[in-house]
C-alpha cells in the first residue's frame, strides 16, 4: 500500500452531492481530497451528434452498469431485484446521463407521516430547505415556468423555460381538455448562455450525455471551480472501505487506483456521497467486512428506486418528435397527492417527453413473433409512429420497506475483487396501484390530445434511476444511520450526504434535492466544525 | 476490408431481405450495400456485436420464411439480439434511409425562442384554476 495523504476531508464520489459538499468545503477553507472511481467525460465523447447515437447508447452509454460493463463500474446482483439499478461511474456521477429533469419535492413530501401515516416525516420541511433548492438552482443553470400553482412558491427558477415545440403544445391540449394540471417542464438545462454551461440546441439526447456542453453536470458546473481551489479530485479511485481508529472514529478510506494498488487517504472529517447503493456497499465492506455506522440495523435498508411506467401515443400528423429537451418538455402533478379513494397512498409525477430517432419504434426486443417487428412491418412501425409519438413517463412514489435493501454478493465482484452490492427489491402493491391508476390516467390523457394508438409499458426493469432511503436520517440512533445533517450517529466524523439519507422518496426525479440537502449538510458542517470529534 | 466474409456476408443479406425488404418507399437493406460500409461501421462501432453476431450467422438451416427465422431466434436468442441492433443500425444510419423517412437525425436547433404567446395562452386555465398543492403542516 503508498504511503498516505492527509486533507481535512474526504469525500467518496464526485456525483452531484460530492461537487456541492466539495465546492463548499474548499471555499471554506477546508482541504479536500475526493475519491471517484470513473474518469473525466468530455462532451465529444457523447454521440448525441453522431449518427451512431442510437447505437452506443445500447451499450457504451447504457444506464445499467451490468449492461455496460466498464471497468471504472462496479457490477450489481440483481438476482433478487424487479428492477435494475442504474448509474454512472464519473466525474459527475450519474447526472452525466441523467435526463436533468429538475423537480423540488413538494411540501407534503416531507411530511408523509403526518399527512399519510406511513413511512416517516423529514426531519426539515420544504420550507427549511427552499433556500438551498434556490442557492443549487443558480449553480445548475434551471430553466423554467415561474408560478407554478402545484408549489406554494411556484417553484421560481433562474432561467425561462425551453421551448415546449410540438409535442408539448399537442400534450397541453389534451390537458386542458380534461381540466388537468401541466407546467413547461423545468431542465437543469439552459435556456441562455449560463456560466459554464452553453445554451440548449434541443438535440435530444440528454439521456445519453450532452455532446454540445449545455447540460448541467457536475464536471463543467461545479468541479472545475473546485478543482482550482484546490479541491484535490483523484480519479480512477475506487474506495474499499472507511477506516476507524481504535476510538471507532473515522480516519480516512482505503482506495484501490485503475492497477489494483491499494491506497490510504486519511482525513478529519469523511464524507460519503456515492450514491443510495455505493454508499450501504461501503459501509457494509469497512471493519473487514463487518460494517460500521450501522447499529440501528438499518444500512442498506429502505432501499427506494422509484418504479417508472410509461405511456407512449402516437398520432397522425408529424409532431418532430425526435426534437429535444429530453428534458422534460411538459410535467404534470395532477395526480401527486394522495386520494385514499384511489385505493393506493402517495402519487406520481408525469414527464411529457420526446421519443427518440426511429429505432425507438423497431419492436424486435419485444417478446412478440418477429412478423411484428421485422418485414414490412418494421416500415409500417416507423412510418406510422416516428416524428408522430410522445411517451406521458410515470415517476411513482416508492415507499420504504426494510426488506428492500442492499447487501454485499457473495457471488459476484467487481474487478478489483470487492463484493458487488445485491439488491432485494419488489414492488410493492401500493406501488403497482399506483402505476395501474397512473397509467389508464395517461391513457385518457393521451386519447384526449388525439392519440390514434396508445401502448403502455407497465413497469421498465431498467428503471432505477433513483437509488435513496439506505443509510436514512432520523434522531433515534436505533432507527436510523444519520442525524439530520448526515452525521453518524455511530461514527461522529463519518457523514453521508447523498440520497441514501432521505426518509421518503416522493414522486419527483430526486437530483435538485440531493443537492439541496448536500448543500444544507455540509454548510451546517463547515459552520459547525470545531465541534467535529477527530480520529486520534 | 469488410468485417463479415464472404459466407458471413451471403448468410445476412439472406436474413436482411426477409427482415428489411423494400417497400412503402423504403429501400431494402440489401438495397443500400449493407454487407460493406454499413455493417463494417456498426461493428467497428461497437465490436462487442461480433461474437454474437457470428454465432447466429454460423447456425445451420434454411432461410426461406420468417418462420426460419424465428426457429434460429430461439436456438440463440442472444446471437439475434445482436443481429437485430448490427441490421437495424446499419440501415436507419444511412442517408438514404434517414432521407427516406424525414429523419435529419438528432440535430442542433436555435432553443432560445421560449414559450410562444400561443404557449401561454394554454396555460391560462392551468393558471385560472389554481394551487392543487395539498396544505402540509410545518
Amino acid at each position: 500500500m503508498s504511503g498516505a495523504t492527509h486533507t481535512d476531508a474526504l469525500v467518496v464520489g464526485a456525483g452531484p452531492s460530492g461537487a456541492v459538499v466539495a465546492g463548499e468545503l474548499i471555499r471554506a477553507g477546508i482541504s479536500v481530497t475526493i475519491l471517484e472511481q470513473g474518469d473525466w467525460v468530455p462532451a465529444d465523447a457523447f454521440d448525441g451528434a453522431r449518427r451512431q447515437w442510437e447505437l452506443t447508447q445500447l451499450r457504451k452509454w447504457h444506464p445499467n452498469p451490468n449492461t455496460r460493463g466498464r471497468p471504472e463500474d462496479y457490477p450489481v446482483d440483481v438476482g433478487h431485484s424487479d428492477v435494475n439499478p442504474l448509474m454512472f461511474a464519473g466525474v459527475g456521477g450519474a447526472a452525466l446521463i441523467y435526463g436533468a429533469h429538475w423537480m423540488r419535492f413538494m411540501p407534503s413530501d416531507f411530511r408523509v407521516r403526518t399527512l399519510d401515516a406511513i413511512a416517516e416525516d423529514w426531519p426539515f420541511t420544504y420550507d427549511d430547505l427552499a433556500p438551498f433548492y434556490a442557492y443549487v438552482e443558480e449553480a445548475m443553470g434551471v430553466s423554467g415556468q415561474d408560478g407554478n400553482p402545484a408549489y406554494p412558491d411556484g417553484a421560481p427558477t433562474p432561467l425561462p423555460a425551453l421551448p415546449i415545440g410540438k409535442v408539448g403544445r399537442k400534450a397541453a391540449k389534451g390537458m386542458n381538455r380534461l381540466g388537468w394540471h401541466w407546467w413547461p417542464g423545468s431542465n437543469a438545462i439552459p435556456s441562455r448562455p449560463w456560466r459554464a454551461l452553453q445554451p440548449c440546441v434541443l438535440r435530444g439526447t440528454c439521456g445519453t450525455g450532452c455532446s454540445d456542453g449545455a447540460k448541467a453536470t457536475p464536471d463543467r458546473t461545479h468541479w472545475p471551480d473546485a478543482i482550482k481551489a484546490g479541491a484535490r479530485l483523484v480519479t480512477g479511485a475506487r474506495a474499499a472501505e472507511v477506516t476507524l481508529d481504535a476510538r471507532g472514529r473515522a480516519s480516512g478510506a482505503i482506495w484501490i487506483d485503475r492497477t489494483g494498488t491499494r491506497h490510504e487517504a486519511t482525513a478529519d472529517v469523511v464524507i460519503l456521497c456515492a450514491n443510495g447503493i455505493g454508499t450501504p456497499r461501503i459501509l457494509h465492506m469497512s471493519d473487514g467486512g463487518a460494517g460500521i455506522a450501522n447499529r440501528s440495523g438499518m444500512v442498506g435498508r429502505r432501499l427506494m428506486m422509484h418504479p417508472f411506467a410509461a405511456v407512449m401515443g402516437t398520432f397522425d400528423e408529424d409532431l418532430e418528435s425526435w426534437v429535444g429537451p429530453a428534458g422534460q418538455i411538459l410535467t404534470s402533478m395532477q395526480f401527486y397527492e394522495t386520494d385514499a379513494s384511489r385505493g393506493f397512498l402517495r402519487g406520481a409525477k408525469w414527464n411529457c417527453m420526446p421519443a427518440g430517432g426511429p429505432q425507438s419504434f423497431r419492436a424486435g426486443y419485444g417478446d412478440g413473433p418477429l412478423t411484428d417487428a421485422w418485414g414490412l412491418n418494421l416500415h409500417e412501425n416507423v412510418r406510422q409512429k416516428f416524428g408522430r409519438s410522445f411517451e406521458w413517463g410515470i415517476v411513482g412514489e416508492d415507499l420504504p420497506d426494510p426488506e428492500n435493501r442492499v447487501s454485499l454478493s457473495d457471488s459476484l465482484t467487481d474487478t478489483d475483487g470487492l463484493p458487488a452490492p445485491a439488491i432485494h427489491y419488489r414492488v410493492s402493491d401500493n406501488t403497482r396501484k399506483m402505476l395501474d391508476f397512473h397509467i389508464a390516467r395517461a391513457v385518457e390523457a393521451m386519447e384526449a390530445a388525439g392519440a390514434i394508438e396508445t401502448a403502455i409499458t407497465p413497469l421498465i426493469r431498467d428503471c432505477g434511476w433513483h437509488l435513496m432511503g439506505t443509510a436514512m436520517m432520523g434522531d433515534d440512533p436505533e432507527t436510523s444511520v444519520v442525524d439530520a445533517h448526515g452525521r453518524c450517529h455511530d461514527v461522529p466524523n463519518l457523514y453521508v450526504m447523498d440520497a441514501s439519507t432521505f426518509p421518503t422518496s416522493s414522486g419527483m426525479n430526486p437530483t435538485a434535492t440531493i443537492m439541496a440537502v448536500a448543500a444544507r449538510s455540509v454548510l451546517h458542517l463547515i459552520e459547525h466544525r470545531t465541534d467535529v470529534e477527530r480520529a486520534a | 476490408m469488410s468485417m463479415l466474409d464472404t459466407a458471413q456476408c451471403e448468410r445476412l443479406v439472406r436474413f436482411a431481405r426477409l427482415m428489411v425488404p423494400g417497400g412503402q418507399g423504403m429501400p431494402s437493406a440489401e438495397a443500400i450495400g449493407l454487407c460493406g460500409d454499413p455493417v463494417d461501421e456498426v461493428l467497428a462501432i461497437d465490436p462487442t456485436r461480433m461474437e454474437g453476431l457470428g454465432r447466429i450467422l454460423a447456425l445451420p438451416g434454411e432461410i426461406g420464411t420468417m418462420a426460419d427465422i424465428e426457429a434460429l431466434a430461439q436456438r440463440d436468442a442472444s446471437g439475434f439480439a445482436d443481429l437485430g441492433v448490427v441490421l437495424a443500425n446499419a440501415y436507419f444510419m444511412h442517408a438514404d434511409v434517414r432521407a427516406a423517412i424525414g429523419y435529419p437525425g438528432q440535430e442542433a436547433r436555435d432553443s432560445s425562442a421560449g414559450l410562444t404567446n400561443a404557449d401561454h395562452a394554454l396555460l391560462e386555465p392551468v393558471i385560472t384554476r389554481g394551487s392543487i398543492f395539498r396544505p402540509t403542516p410545518a
